[in-house]
């Protein structure tokens, strides 16, 4: 293409003046105000959106949401995120959606923040005492330095307040905006709702024990629910804080807006390595006792090494590692602080153990039975910090089976080729394997069978969490899980009789068997992360 | 209750960095943190909605830091909604154009400087000019730039390059409203005043889901003291529906017999204003007898309502004092949205609601500046709600811009439609789309693809080099965008806001005013347009064209009178002074209040004999009706508060993202889903005449059995959508199409079963 004729020097001129001109900023000067230098409300009515006085003893403040009011503009998510100036993305409110089965026409927008609950369980789990209840207004805040961004406290949280930023290495949340409470002020939430449907009120916290944990009663989930708000996380755990009020009378039952979207959630790698190393380290101490020294020394050296991979592993999770020397503040209430402290012990008493071994020294033999007795304190520890949770997929025998059965199976497993490796007998050691991995797959293929084999064909959602998450194990992750399931067959089931039967000692078969092991017990933690369906509270449909 | 005992700071670090990053300031309007902490502050208007909420920008060194909703402003006294407090974020974006981009050999868009990308704009267009006529070339505008820009780029067109189709994106969602208006009132003029929200005691909303689309406007109805009804009127039950006193569900697109029907048992009953109507209209009788056939038997077949429901609801129009209709897209985009819209006019008018606190026949418009398109783009209408077919409006225009008379054409542009079917047809080979994502946008969007294989030379101005049309342009304007430049919006209520320029553009974009300044003198007509030398100076050219007309604000001084009023409603002319404002308004007594104002209060319209007029037609059916093949009924709207249009910018906001689904999906009842077999969250395929889309199921009964809707904001939707146009004001008819639904292959969350 031809151009015009070369361009005139008042074409140059005339770009470069709109460029200029472009740069200038000019409002500033020609516009800008302060108008007024003392704080003043943004519009007159939120001073009633505000308690006028401080809660009493036995008081606190809270979040009311009226549902009549809120009308779905999810303004308060915005301007929470505005006025509080959070990091790109970062919001510490959210909204979600009820809606009704069947015939019944309904719908109703949710907003929800922090419910600053009576019993916080983000600051029960905290192992460095990185949250504070307020003595005097019971706002639950997080103290952002002292965080070692561990997230423990998401896990803990049934609401899923706290939020993770990976920029800073810390979580951080809603604090009802307490520093605009103190000078009477309202949070940026209650100022920015158009329909003023979200005020701070005082609560006595003795109504809400009463409201969500009647004594003698045994009210069905739902029930309590609906108490506090319909497909919801159970009230009683926590305490919630918030009210949701209403004057009408809401359909029953009511679904929440992501209620039939069931998702994988966050595989936390480094947790899932940690727990399977160092269960493995603690099952290799907890057969030493039985092994003879030979093999014995072999089994220590493994355990140890195990056990100190998966401690430095597990830092990997930490936003903060530097300052996880704190972990030791939480020992009264948190299980995750008891896990830290109790595996620094077991590392040092394992490295001694180890050593004593290696060398073998006679003073060594008196601490068998303790570093085996620690070793499982620590599985006991990691349990309970999963069991603590209070999630269904995670309580009881869904984690302190599955941890004591990977302990009992890998200790086997390294039992097995420590004393194959020294030619000394291990048909004790795989005869448990065989029994003991029997024993932790049926527990696991029970927890599958929840959900039917043709759940997948027929697109039906189970209802229970347990299913969902057997249900996200089978059609979603299927070959990760059938991976895990050949791993834990031929490692656990068909190499040691074949061993036994074979009569040989031959340690090849033993190192297989430990490594499939390994690898099949690192997949069901994959899984027990991944699949883990939880009760939240009403979100919008996703994605 | 756990008390924590708080251990000694040693152990404990109640201080430090992280938290400091969240300790609040006190300023002027209230507390914000420290890396956030303003030097100064200025007012602005949002950029999104045709709301027209003021807010505070927070500048530091002059430039926008954060912002929030400002208290004072009349329309939206201290909130927003997310967009809103979102508004800076999209011009942070990573994806704007950032240097005109032009398409290369290899079909690559490839960066060039200005100087490159204006002579090729002025070659080709010219090039096309010569070969096919001066009519070949056109433009499509919108309602998202200032005013003053879309005057200017007006009479560049039309003056300056002599292009006669000019349309814009105000097609879409306010054209049935502008012809209505000129229609009955004889001219363009939405009566009404947001206080009016306050002051009605039965409110109705048709084809509205304020709650939604205009958060703030419900804000001002929840600040209504009377308890007033609230009366919905949609086929689904939207958050709106949900919160008003009652919701009728009617059949899709059988708003025009309701209305008659209305009108009906309103006449049988005696129960219309006689007054009124002989002192302030015209047509009544032709009107009465009209409705008569449209009794509540047959109208309550038709729109699937009871006859109690239509005795109830004109009951409650009979009981109101003070009875406003309020309308928006739901019949604007209709294929008989002209008829429809005056259809509620002709209730205010025979129950002599309007130009009282509290009434009137009420358009909520859409885009943030489609009033300003309305009255200054110099399209449909010539400057100031002119006709380009009146010699004497011609000359007007042509004295008060010093231009030669024979520089205004004596023709009427294309429709958006008609320009469209125009470049099918090979009429017209160059065209500028400016700030609107037609691909995306535009009924029947597939059909984008083959217009664009007609065309020459595509230009298109845009923030984003992303969107979905600049994707397909042969040169991209890099434009600066909200926010980045100074202007005026013109709001639903009329009020005339101030927008200021308070961020840098990235790179070497230009606000359009300048690209239109630039277009000018590449293309050797700057010497039209040297009055026209910044928004400030159009303003007072703008003021000169509105002399004499409804709109006449030539009392508003600059815009320094814009910022001290907290904007300023039209009419605002010099002489005679305004009448004082209504003592009766339930406004505030702030000073800035007292510019409630509304239209009409002396019962005089803009018709020649200052009278209003009844229009009204025989309702056509449907144009696609459901049949066997394609069962349902396709409807479309805005999905949620936190989305915009294409998405464009909203899509650009991390926060605005969580607040909606990322990809499409479709409403259907449970009842429909569990018949065909279709459970929550599959995916489903949606497939009318024209296109299929694949979306993820929401089972809900808040669409009726037999409908489905899909939101608008995702581009697969107007794959669907049927292109048939309101014949009075060729609005296309966005909310009612046939479509089938059916499983897919995908359907199944996953395939794999296990063992």
């Amino acid at each position: 293409m031809s151009r015009p004729a070369s361009p005139q020097l008042d074409t140059r001129t005339l770009i470069d003046a709109l460029l200029q001109e472009q740069r200038e900023l000019t409002a500033a000067e020609r516009f800008a105000r302060w108008p007024q230098t003392e704080v003043r409300p943004r519009t007159s009515s939120h001073r009633q959106l505000v308690p006028l006085s401080k809660p009493n003893p036995g008081e606190q403040y809270a979040f009311e949401v009226d549902l009549d009011r809120c009308s779905g503009c999810k303004s308060c998510v915005t301007a929470c995120h505005a006025l509080n100036g959070l990091d790109e993305g970062e919001t510490w409110r959210s909204t979600g959606l009820l809606h009704a089965q069947g015939r019944h026409s309904f719908q109703q927008t949710v907003t929800t923040a922090c419910h600053h609950c009576v019993e916080p369980a983000c600051l029960e789990g905290c192992p460095v005492l990185a949250y504070d209840k307020d003595p005097l207004t019971g706002i639950v805040r997080h103290l952002d330095d002292q965080c070692i961004g561990c997230q423990y406290c998401i896990f803990m949280c049934p609401y899923e307040v706290p939020q993770y930023s990976s920029k800073r290495g810390i979580v951080r949340k809603c604090d009802m905006c307490q520093q605009r409470l103190a000078h009477e002020e309202a949070p940026a939430c209650v100022q920015a709702c158009p329909s003023e449907a979200i005020r701070i009120t005082v609560v006595a916290t003795h109504l809400l024990r009463e409201r969500y944990r009647r004594e003698g009663e045994d009210q069905a989930l739902e029930v309590r629910c609906s108490q506090f708000l319909p497909s919801s996380p159970d009230p009683a755990i926590t305490l919630p804080s918030t009210r949701y009020v209403s004057a009408r009378t809401l359909p029953k039952p009511l679904i929440a807006g992501n209620g039939q979207d069931i998702r994988l959630q966050h595989s936390h790698f480094p947790l899932v390595l940690m727990l399977v190393l160092t269960q493995f380290g603690a099952g290799g101490f907890a057969w030493l006792p039985f092994v003879p020294a030979d093999a014995g020394r072999l089994l220590a050296l493994l355990a140890f090494t195990a056990t100190t991979a998966g401690l430095i592993t597990s830092i990997f999770h930490l936003g903060r590692p530097t300052k996880a020397w704190r972990a030791f503040l939480g020992l009264r209430h948190s299980w995750l602080s008891r896990e830290i402290v109790v595996f620094g012990c077991f590392e040092a008493l394992a490295a001694l153990v180890a050593i004593g071994q290696a060398s073998s020294r006679a003073w060594t033999r008196w601490l068998l039975w303790p570093a085996s007795v620690l070793g499982l304190v620590c599985v006991l520890c990691s349990g309970m910090a999963y069991h603590v949770t209070q999630r269904e997929c995670w309580r009881g025998r869904l984690s302190l089976g599955r941890f004591f059965g990977s302990t009992v199976i890998l200790g086997a497993a390294g039992a097995w080729t420590a004393a194959a490796w020294a030619g000394t007998a291990a048909w004790l050691f795989k005869l448990v394997l065989a029994m003991s991995m029997l024993a932790k797959l049926s527990l696991e293929l029970r927890q599958l069978r929840l959900c039917s084999d043709d759940a997948g064909l027929n697109e039906e959602l189970p209802d229970s969490l347990p299913a969902r998450s057997a249900y996200l194990m089978r059609f979603r992750l299927g070959l990760l899980m059938r991976v895990r399931f050949a791993c834990a067959w031929v490692g656990g089931m068909i190499l040691p009789p074949v061993s036994l039967l074979a009569g040989t000692g031959a340690p090849l078969l033993a190192i297989t068997a430990l490594l499939l092991c390994l690898l099949g017990e690192t997949l069901e933690r994959l899984l027990f992360f991944r699949t883990v369906a939880v009760r939240k509270m009403p979100g919008m449909p996703h994605p | 209750m756990i008390r924590q005992s708080r251990k000694p700071s040693l152990l404990r670090n109640w201080h430090g960095p992280l938290t400091q990053d969240l300790v609040l300031h006190p300023t002027a309007f209230g507390r914000v943190p420290s890396h956030l902490k303003p030097d100064a502050v200025t007012r602005t208007v949002c950029g999104f909605c045709s709301t027209g909420c003021g807010l505070d920008v927070h500048l530091r060194n002059g430039e926008a830091l954060n912002l929030s909703a400002n208290p004072d402003y009349p329309v939206n006294l201290g909130m927003a909604c997310p967009k809103g407090w979102e508004a800076l974020t999209p011009l942070r974006a990573v994806d704007r154009a950032t240097t005109p981009l032009l398409r290369n050999d290899k079909g690559i868009l490839e960066a060039v400087d200005w100087d490159t990308a204006m002579q090729v704009f002025t070659l080709r267009f010219k090039a096309i000019q010569d070969k096919c006529g001066a009519e070949a070339v056109a433009w499509l505008g919108t309602g998202q730039i200032c005013t003053e820009e879309l005057a200017l780029l007006g009479a560049l067109g039309k003056f300056g390059m002599g292009l006669v189709h000019g349309d814009g994106n105000t097609r879409q969602c306010m054209a049935t409203a502008v012809t209505a208006y000129k229609e009955s009132f004889g001219f363009d003029a939405p009566p009404y005043t947001y206080a009016d929200f306050e002051a009605s005691d039965v409110i109705i909303l048709i084809g509205s889901n304020l709650c939604i689309t205009h958060p703030i406007l419900w804000q001002r109805i929840l600040r209504n003291h009377q308890s007033p009804e609230i009366i919905v009127i949609d086929p689904r039950k939207t958050e709106t529906a949900m919160a008003a006193s009652r919701h009728l569900a009617l059949k899709p697109k059988s708003d025009l017999p309701l209305l008659y029907g209305l009108a009906h048992l309103l006449v049988a009953n005696n129960w219309f204003d006689q007054d009124y109507i002989t002192r302030h209209t015209t047509g009544f009788d032709a009107f009465r007898r009209f409705v008569r056939g449209f009794t509540p038997d047959a109208v309550a077949a038709q729109t699937g309502l009871t006859v109690g429901e239509l005795y109830r609801f004109a009951e409650s129009i009979r009981r109101g004092q003070a009875v406003s209709f309020w309308w928006t897209m739901g019949v604007n985009q209709g294929h008989e949205a002209t008829r429809t819209a005056q259809a509620i006019i002709n209730l205010a008018l025979m129950t002599g609601n309007l130009g009282r606190p509290g009434t009137g026949a009420n358009s909520i418009t859409g885009q943030c500046n489609a009033m300003g398109s309305r009255l200054f783009s110099n399209t449909t209408s010539l400057f100031g709600g002119r006709d380009f077919l009146n010699a004497a409006h011609r000359e007007h225009v042509a004295r008060v811009l010093a231009l030669p008379p024979e520089r205004v054409p004596a023709k009427n542009s294309f429709a958006y439609d008609q320009m469209l079917q125009a470049v099918t047809d090979g009429q017209i080979k160059g065209l500028w789309i400016i700030a609107t994502n037609t691909a995306h946008s535009w009924i029947n969007n597939s059909s984008f693809q083959e217009l664009r294989r007609r065309l020459d030379f595509l230009v298109v101005q845009d923030m984003f080099h992303s969107a979905d049309t600049a994707r397909f342009a042969d040169l991209v304007l890099p434009a600066a965008g909200w926010g980045e430049k100074e202007g005026t919006f013109i709001n639903s209520e009329r009020r005339i806001g101030l927008v200021k320029k308070v961020a840098r553009a990235p790179g070497q974009a230009l606000s359009d005013f300048n690209i239109f300044k630039l277009a000018a003198h590449y293309w050797g007509c700057a010497e039209l347009f040297s009055a026209w030398t910044s928004p400030s100076a159009v303003f007072h050219i703008l003021k000169k064209l509105s002399a004499g007309q409804p709109c006449d604000f030539t009392g508003i001084r600059d815009y320094q009178h814009l910022e001290e009023s907290g904007g300023i409603q039209w009419p605002w002319p010099a002489e005679p002074a305004f009448p004082s404002p209504d003592p009766q308004s339930r406004a505030p007594r702030s000073a800035l209040r007292t510019q409630e104002r509304r239209l009409f209060e002396d019962g005089r319209f803009f018709t020649p004999d200052t009278k209003a007029r009844f229009i009204f037609e025989q309702p056509r059916s449907q144009p696609e009706m459901v049949d066997e093949d394609y069962p349902f009924t396709l409807l479309t709207g805005r999905g949620s508060s936190a989305q915009w249009h294409t998405g464009t910018r909203t899509e650009k906001s991390d926060v605005l993202r969580k607040l909606h689904r990322a990809t499409v999906y479709v409403e259907i009842n449970p009842q429909d889903a569990s018949r065909l077999g279709i459970a929550p969250e599959t995916q489903i395929a949606v497939i009318s005449r024209r296109g299929r889309l694949l979306a993820r199921a929401f089972l809900t009964a808040t669409i009726q059995p037999g409908q489905v809707f899909v939101p608008m904001h995702y581009a697969e939707t107007n794959r669907l959508t049927l292109p048939v146009f309101d014949p009075y004001s060729r609005q296309p008819s966005y909310k009612a199409c046939a479509v089938r639904v059916e499983k897919t292959n995908t359907s199944r969350r996953n395939r794999k079963g296990w063992a």
